[in-house]
């Protein structure tokens, strides 16, 4: 695909958005393994000029270069079909070679992404609500999320956590989840911008507004392990449904290199297993998972 | 012209020298949708063991400069299940399948290489005996040459219809020494380099980065310490003993898979550069077609060994 435009959101975060004649079908909560590189040749050699009909030449030295091996693994932001083209969203941090690179992509360069990767949110049949909860850069599959929920017809309310509030991934006005129905609630540690706190504390208080949250209400949790922790915590204690999405360390991102493990509770003899983060996450309920 | 890409790998024919690495593309049902598995010529699975395996803690990966570590620790599905649910997708194939076979005993190894003489679709057995990441009671087969002779005559026994290709690791001191104990103890075929023991540091915690502590370093990284272990095996065992080496470490295009051919080996397996581009293996196999033309070949087997010096 290739990059329509690649924006910065705030100090912390930049949107990119990539589009391209087709991708298959998508769903929120699923992710896509990004090279962070030129893609296709071998370093060194796409340099070489070659005559038509002449094959390529290596230049005889290999080009040490500073572009990263492996792909990285991004949510998915949205995406928006039109006649002509699927565009897709990412949006990102810079925390190291990877995103840095991303970073310096300009409109139109090429970029490989693979996918899509993992499984999604389930979007309960019965419960009329649901509030999706991202903390940082688990803010992103949270407002695809959003154009599910509208699609599905559900009443929900996005919790948006972030350290202060120029690193906040999203912005006010108009609001990333304003544009599917859906209203946000801001949460900063400093206390910056919204609610000086733990964005799980708003939630708590939300469920506690409720009748019945049980059956009234899913939550849809992404973020740091801490937040998502207490997110679960607060769920499970009001016996609300909760569907985190996890991060782990990827190689390959399909399934088989059996990096990404989790611990889920089964009937094993010790109680436990592992899944994998990328084929049967990165989505799990968080009554399976054992922190 | 046509180029004539097909192999023999100790009886085995195959249709181009491109394998999996095992370990990198699970049991061939992961990859479905990502990879044209057609472009191989053989599928080299996982390692089996004869009981399944959860494997070492999280975390298991670290990518480090042009390669990764990895401490999996063998988890795999074990003997039963890989009969059971792998088998029937690995026939699906339409490709010779190879099965890497590890265990801790010796017992372990040959009851696991003998249920595989029944199964129809698998041609070979690769014996792991250099797994860097799993602690066996002390014992490292593949470190040591005696072990090593002792372990492939006990597999051999039960191979059956199967051919037996040894692993080696390159975490030694003499790989050919190694390479020539099992060979003379029954080797078919040798396939080298398993990865090579190495390390990741957080300087900030002053913790190792896996949870093994120690891992295996492969991808680009490594190639050029496999291309010298197998020119130097080839030159001093595999060649004259008749024996084909399967090549791996760090091949992710064609012109690392020609170092490989030319330095003395039969079959390229490709590991983890199937994690960065699944597609790689026909930019692989395009361009070793595109390299033989340039040099007027007409079949891969004219450059194996072809090294000058
Ligand atoms: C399913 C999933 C979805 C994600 N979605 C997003 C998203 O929408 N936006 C976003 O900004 N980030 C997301 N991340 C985290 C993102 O993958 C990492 O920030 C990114 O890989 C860092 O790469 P780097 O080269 O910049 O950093 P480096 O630290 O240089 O990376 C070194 C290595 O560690 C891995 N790594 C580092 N941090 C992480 C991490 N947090 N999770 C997994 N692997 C990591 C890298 O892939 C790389 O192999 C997601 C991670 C997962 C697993
Ligand atoms: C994630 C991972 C898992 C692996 N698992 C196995 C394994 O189960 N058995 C084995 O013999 N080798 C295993 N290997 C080693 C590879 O088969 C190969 O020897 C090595 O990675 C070098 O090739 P490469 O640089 O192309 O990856 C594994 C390698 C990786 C990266
Ligand atoms: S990242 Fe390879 S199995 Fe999940």
């Amino acid at each position: 695909m290739n990059v329509l435009s690649n924006v910065r959101l705030c100090r912390g975060h930049y949107l990119m958005r990539l589009g391209g004649r087709e991708f298959p079908p998508t769903l929120p909560g699923q992710f896509v393994q990004l090279q962070c590189r030129v893609p296709g040749e071998q370093p060194g050699w796409s340099a070489v000029e070659v005559a038509p009909g002449d094959w390529p030449k290596p230049t005889g030295r290999e080009l040490t270069d500073a572009e990263p091996l492996l792909r990285r693994p991004l949510s998915l932001a949205g995406r928006y079909d039109t006649e002509f083209d699927v565009e897709l969203d990412i949006i990102y941090s810079v925390v190291g070679t990877g995103t840095a690179w991303l970073a310096r992509a300009g409109q139109g360069d090429e970029i490989s992404l693979l996918g899509p990767l993992g499984n999604a949110f389930a979007i309960s049949e019965s419960k009329p609500r649901a509030a999706l909860v991202g903390g940082g850069v688990g803010i992103p599959p949270m407002i695809y999320l959003a154009s599910a929920m509208q699609a599905a017809g559900k009443r929900a309310v996005a919790f948006c956590g972030a350290r202060s509030a120029d690193m906040l991934p999203i912005t006010l006005t108009p609001s990333q989840f304003g544009q599917f129905g859906v209203d946000s609630v801001i949460a900063t540690d400093d206390g910056s911008l919204g609610w000086k706190g733990f964005v799980s504390e708003p939630l708590a208080a939300w469920l506690d507004a409720m009748d019945a949250p049980d059956r009234q209400a899913v939550v849809y949790a992404c973020g740091p392990e801490p937040m998502m922790r207490a997110v679960a915590e607060i769920c499970i204690a009001r016996n609300v449904e909760c569907q985190v999405s996890l991060e782990r360390h990827m190689a390959c991102g399909m399934g088989t290199c059996q990096s990404c493990v989790c611990k889920t509770k089964s009937d094993a003899e010790q109680g436990w297993s592992y899944k994998l983060c990328c084929t049967d996450g990165p989505v799990f309920n968080a009554r399976d998972l054992i922190w | 012209m046509d180029i004539d890409l097909s192999v023999d790998i100790a009886g085995v024919q195959l249709a181009n020298p491109l394998m999996t690495a095992s370990g990198t593309c699970g049991y061939a049902d992961e990859y479905a949708d990502f990879v044209d598995l057609t472009t191989l010529g053989a599928f080299v699975t996982k390692s089996i063991t004869l009981e399944p395996r959860q494997g070492n803690d999280y975390e298991r990966v670290v990518e480090t400069r042009a390669g990764m570590l990895n401490a999996i620790g063998l988890a795999n599905v074990g003997l039963d299940v890989f009969l059971d649910q792998k088998v029937p997708l690995l026939e699906k194939l339409a490709l010779p399948v190879f099965v890497n076979v590890a265990g801790t005993t010796i017992d372990d190894y040959v009851a696991v290489a003998a249920a595989l003489d029944d199964v129809p679709v698998v041609r070979g057995i690769e014996l792991n005996i250099s797994c860097p990441n799993v602690k066996a009671g002390g014992i490292q087969f593949g470190t040591d040459g005696a072990q090593a002779a002792e372990i492939t005559a006990r597999i051999k026994e039960v191979c059956g219809k199967n051919i037996l290709i040894v692993k080696l690791s390159p975490n030694v001191t003499d790989i050919s020494s190694i390479a020539a104990a099992v060979v003379d103890a029954g080797a078919d075929a040798l396939s080298m380099i398993n990865t090579l023991a190495g390390m990741a540091i957080d300087t900030e915690t002053r913790r190792p980065v896996l949870a093994n502590v120690t891992g295996g370093l492969s991808g680009p990284a490594i190639r050029p310490v496999a291309v010298h272990m197998v020119h130097s095996v080839y030159r001093k065992v595999a060649s004259p003993a008749g024996v084909p080496i399967i090549a791996m470490g760090g091949i992710q295009y064609a012109n690392d898979a020609l170092e490989f051919l030319l330095a003395g080996a039969t079959g390229l397996a490709v590991g983890t550069a199937l994690f960065v581009d699944p597609a790689c293996l026909t930019g692989i196999r395009d361009g070793i077609v595109e390299y033989l033309q340039r040099h007027g070949h007409g079949a891969i087997t004219e450059i194996i060994g072809a090294l000058e010096i």
